[in-house]
């Protein structure tokens, strides 16, 4: 009898171990470690295969190296020639970068604007909307054209192209407040600008990330096409010159190069609106 | 509080109000010819059919929406005078949180904004303890039920001690068991603050047991239909709703809401 009050006191204080005794709940938990592993595993696996599949074909095939390199010849070129793609990814990088900052700066500027003056707002977003919705490929060469060669036209084009998208959703985010919230603020008479402070920013901070998650890739690509035409360095360039080389592995490494480094921004700011977006249960990723 | 208040005059105070919504297919005649009076401290209940104009009428009072004719007054000024002194809360019919602020900042807000007359009352703290959140300040509105959200927007709403509390169905979205419970503490805040309370209600039990007078609006055009007295014992409390007395009440309520 003393041992059965034992046993029932045990399990009441340590539900971890009357866990583990309920085979249910033990084959749950194995079934969890093992969905968890393959979600991580599976990604690397669908991965390795297409690279050997890269390989195998490359092989197969005997495909010239001028057309398509193999895949170990990319990762030693990549490794070889690490200074020259570092070399050209800082001007690209730095292009992208101030690009993203000044483009964002004004795209959110302009957006305040536009939410306080409707008359600006309704003669000016349409068109917004409409440049919005030109392709990136095929806005940069109008720019380079417009803008010409240095480094600065680079951090114009990545800014204007990050601009559009931001503009939209800013404008969007600024304007998703329920109206009844902006009634509570009446009832408060909060001013106009504590509408926009306590109100409408933190509102639009969601929309906002989305479209930095878009212009993280979008400004790379801006810098990447500015530097198509009549540069001599950067990933565009270096890109450019591998391909009129036949340089096929230079090529493929200069992408992976700039795709890495877009990723790598991409990722940033996922964590940053992660860090700021705590607020929101279901926030899509 | 200030010169601008006439000693002894109405909480509220309407004359001929009319509010008519222009569209382009329409035009609504949400409000038609609306007078009553309500003094200070007076709790009042409105029922009506939907679309009769309560909410309308509640937004008024808090010059959210300006009668299209007639006049009013509230502590005996305007309404916007009554609006900037911070003298109307208002509880919204979803509680209107902002969700990234905790519960004790939702709270805090209307000290954040409008200049924030310098007020006296409780501390944010002692209003959500009043309204049986303490513990709760940094829960997020998302981490909290919709009865505990509506309650936070109404210790938001108690904040700085108004004279005029307006509740559009606060209520409504609340299983019977909260809402019976939320009744009583809002009795109880009644009671203890001693604000004039304007109460919309879909509901004629709740109607009969908060309200001093139960104010019947009738649809189409919304105008009263019949501002009836609730003469219950006070103190109220639950059991009250098994007497023979709440019972003729609501069964009154019932039916002159059935005709408007
Ligand atoms: N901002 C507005 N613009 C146009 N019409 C409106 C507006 N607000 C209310 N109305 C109209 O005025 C009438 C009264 O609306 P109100 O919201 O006051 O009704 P209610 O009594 O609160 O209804 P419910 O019980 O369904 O909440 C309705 O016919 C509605 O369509
Ligand atoms: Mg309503």
């Amino acid at each position: 009898m003393a041992s059965d009050v034992g046993m029932v006191h045990t399990a009441a204080a340590s539900p971890a171990r009357a866990a583990a005794a309920d085979p249910a709940r033990a084959a749950w938990l194995a079934a969890q470690r093992w969905a968890r592993w393959k979600r991580r595993l599976l990604p690397l696996l669908g991965a390795a295969s297409l690279l050997f599949a890269w390989w195998a074909l490359v092989a197969f095939f005997q495909v010239k190296p001028f057309i398509a390199p193999a895949p170990q010849v990319v990762a030693a070129t990549l490794w070889q020639k690490s200074d020259i793609l570092l070399a050209n990814l800082w001007p690209t990088a730095i292009e992208a970068l101030s690009g993203f900052l000044i483009g964002n700066l004004v795209a959110v500027a302009v957006a305040t604007l536009f939410v306080h003056r409707k008359g600006i707002e309704m003669a000016f977003f349409p068109i917004v909307v409409l440049i919005n919705s030109i392709p990136v490929v095929a806005k940069a060469p109008i720019l380079v054209l417009l803008l010409g060669n240095g480094m600065a036209p680079k951090i114009a084009i990545a800014a204007v192209i990050c601009f559009f998208p931001t503009l939209v959703n800013m404008v969007r985010g600024l304007e998703a407040v329920s109206p009844q919230s902006l009634e509570l603020m009446h009832v408060l008479s909060a001013r106009t600008w504590e509408v926009f402070i306590r109100l409408r920013l933190p509102t639009s901070i969601p929309y906002l990330f989305s479209a930095l998650k878009i212009a993280a890739s979008t400004a790379v690509v801006g810098a990447i096409v500015g530097e198509w035409i009549g540069s001599q360095e950067g990933i565009g360039a270096l890109i450019i010159q591998a391909t009129y080389n036949f340089d096929s592995a230079l090529l493929y490494a200069t992408v992976i190069c700039g795709s890495a480094f877009s990723v790598a921004f991409f990722l940033a700011i996922r964590m940053l609106e992660r860090i700021c977006v705590r607020w929101a249960p279901q926030s899509q990723s | 509080m200030g010169p601008a208040i006439t000693p002894g005059a109405p909480a509220v105070e309407l004359h001929g109000v009319s509010v008519r919504f222009m569209s382009e297919r329409r035009e609504v005649a949400a409000l038609e010819d609306i007078s009553f009076s309500l003094s200070p401290g007076s709790f009042l209940t409105l029922l009506g059919p939907s679309g009769c104009g309560k909410s309308t009428l509640l937004r008024v009072v808090a010059d959210i929406v300006a009668p299209t004719s007639g006049s009013l007054r509230v502590l005996g000024q305007a309404p916007g005078e009554a609006r900037r002194r911070r003298e109307i809360g208002f509880v919204f019919q979803d509680a209107t949180l902002l969700p990234w602020r905790s519960a004790l900042d939702n709270v805090r807000l209307p000290l954040q904004v409008g200049g924030s007359p310098a007020r006296g009352g409780r501390s944010p703290e002692e209003l959500l303890a009043l309204v049986g959140l303490a513990g709760w300040e940094k829960a997020l509105p998302h981490e909290l039920s919709g009865g505990m959200r509506q309650r936070v927007s109404i210790a938001r709403a108690l904040l700085g001690d108004p004279k005029i509390l307006l509740m559009d169905e606060p209520f409504g979205a609340l299983d019977e068991i909260t809402r019976d419970r939320l009744n009583d503490e809002l009795l109880h805040i009644w009671r203890q603050t001693g604000t004039t309370i304007l109460f919309v209600t879909h509901s004629i039990h709740e109607a009969a047991y908060l309200g001093q007078q139960v104010l019947m609006l009738a649809a189409r055009p919304g105008r009263v239909r019949e501002m009836i007295p609730v003469d219950l014992p006070e103190p109220r409390q639950l059991a009250i709703r098994d007497t023979a007395g709440f019972g003729a009440l609501a069964g009154r309520l019932r039916a002159v809401l059935e005709t408007c």
